[in-house]
């Protein structure tokens, strides 16, 4: 069996994402499990541009996973999210 | 903006046990003709009476060579008008005034008057330069003693120092560490070596370590108020400032050609503005995880940029704590913190602006302290000139 990939984070921290709960995401090191978390490359960006997507259906904070970009981002929800995507 | 920096700043330690100086430090800055005019007074004695005597000197000194009157004559009315001391029933204060004005070119002039004060010392990169000031006998009816001022006409050029201190700084451990005290002498070799150990070192540092050394001779219980203080004459140490990304797409290689040509420090403060920058100098961006607060959203780091901040939360923290003068050790390791300590070591800010609506911004949801940027950048001008005596300029993109 090959070594399984790592899965690639990138939070937004742009303004908009920020005031609007991505501070909050930061704080990954508290809040996700250390499993998930050695499974994960997790990096910041400055803005992934879904704020400026006028079609957009979900709105920040932004989280892009393995390339998908994912919106009203919760502690919760990234918990979840990032489990799935690890233990795929 | 100017071509030549005038850093001016000074250092107290009174005498052990006071609560109050008989030194006395006044500076004043005339923008109008780039004019400066600081004067160090040490009044008779120590404590209130001594501070007394030397804020009535200062401050006639200092108003009196703002008026085009003789200083022989302003001299003989600062003397005539001290209070006589109680106890020696003389009325004595010694005082060094330098006018220093900055005209043309490179150079800048100080008119140097000293009365028994010890003397002032000129470094010229690391260089003392010695010179004979023009002696002046007052001849004032009914003193004490004979009165003498030492008057100096004197030119620094980028790269000199003026230094003047008080006699509690040439008289530092007399009796403890040294039989006659740390002299005129010890002074000079000491600044020289603090000179040449770090030439840029600010006045601020350098007046600081003049003093902390007397201090330490004297066993750090000073003997008298240590009073010195320092005149720099440097080139401005600039930072540029960009915000925003410019109104049309055509002008983001305009912007990037600003930065790239700039000579100082540069930050970006915007995530749209950085990523602008990053594509066309072709240098990657990476987010510092390390340094962020719950109200402050991380830096970035470029190479070629010295600071890359998120914009409008971190611009409005930043004026916040300028307005409020926050000292940089109370602040949370964050953008916020960086920002300011690069604010604080320049001298010229320049700030561009780049005047696109961030359609994400316009959400009704985003804090209402997410302003507008030009008024953002209003509020930190006038901190950075009102509180930290900083030039600024702006221009829009």
């Amino acid at each position: 069996m090959g070594k399984k990939e790592r899965v690639s984070v990138k939070i937004c921290v742009g303004t908009a994402c920020f005031v609007q709960g991505g501070a909050d995401l930061l704080l990954y090191n508290e809040f996700l499990d250390p499993v998930v978390l050695g499974g994960c490359d997790i990096e910041g960006v400055s803005c992934l541009g879904g704020c400026k997507d006028p079609n957009a259906k979900d709105r920040p904070p932004y989280v892009q996973i393995g390339g998908v970009i994912h919106g009203d981002m919760t502690q919760e929800k990234l918990c979840k999210l990032l489990a799935e995507a690890v233990h795929a | 903006m100017n071509d030549i920096f005038i850093d001016v700043d000074y250092a107290q330690i009174y005498k052990h046990g006071q609560k109050i100086g008989g030194d006395v430090f006044l500076l004043s800055r005339n923008p109008e003709n780039d004019q400066i005019v600081c004067t160090l007074s040490d009044g008779l004695g120590s404590g209130v009476k001594a501070n007394v005597l030397a804020s009535l000197t200062a401050r006639m000194a200092h108003k009196l060579s703002f008026s085009p009157m003789d200083l022989t004559h302003s001299a003989r009315i600062i003397m005539n008008t001290l209070p006589v001391c109680k106890e020696r029933k003389i009325s004595y204060a010694t005082f060094t005034i330098a006018d220093i004005r900055h005209e043309k070119g490179e150079e800048v002039r100080v008119n140097l008057v000293e009365y028994d004060n010890p003397s002032a010392l000129v470094f010229r990169g690391v260089n003392s330069y010695l010179w004979q000031p023009e002696r002046i006998d007052l001849e004032r009816e009914g003193a004490f003693k004979q009165e003498v001022l030492g008057h100096s006409q004197l030119k620094l050029s980028i790269g000199s120092r003026l230094v003047i201190f008080s006699d509690g700084a040439t008289q530092a451990g007399m009796g403890k560490s040294l039989p006659l005290g740390w002299r005129l002498e010890g002074v000079r070799s000491f600044a020289q070596a603090q000179i040449e150990a770090n030439p840029d070192i600010s006045s601020h540092d350098l007046a600081q370590a003049i003093v902390c050394r007397a201090h330490s001779l004297d066993r750090l219980s000073a003997k008298d108020d240590i009073t010195c203080m320092v005149v720099y004459v440097r080139k401005p140490r600039r930072t540029l400032v960009v915000t925003g990304p410019p109104f049309t797409v055509e002008h983001d290689q305009d912007l990037v050609e600003k930065i790239r040509l700039f000579e100082g420090k540069k930050i970006v403060s915007g995530g749209t503005t950085a990523q602008i920058v990053s594509r066309l100098l072709a240098k990657p961006l990476k987010v510092d995880m390390s340094c962020w607060s719950p109200q402050v959203p991380p830096c970035s780091i470029m190479e070629g940029i010295d600071l890359v901040t998120e914009g409008m939360l971190t611009l409005s923290k930043v004026a916040i704590a300028l307005e409020q003068k926050k000292p940089v050790r109370s602040l949370p390791n964050d953008a916020v913190r960086k920002f300011i300590q690069v604010m604080q070591e320049s001298d010229q800010v320049h700030f561009i602006v780049g005047t696109k609506i961030n359609e994400a911004h316009q959400d009704p949801n985003i804090p209402v302290e997410i302003g507008i940027r030009r008024t953002l950048i209003g509020r930190l001008r006038k901190a950075l000139e009102d509180n930290y005596l900083k030039e600024t300029s702006q221009e829009y993109i």
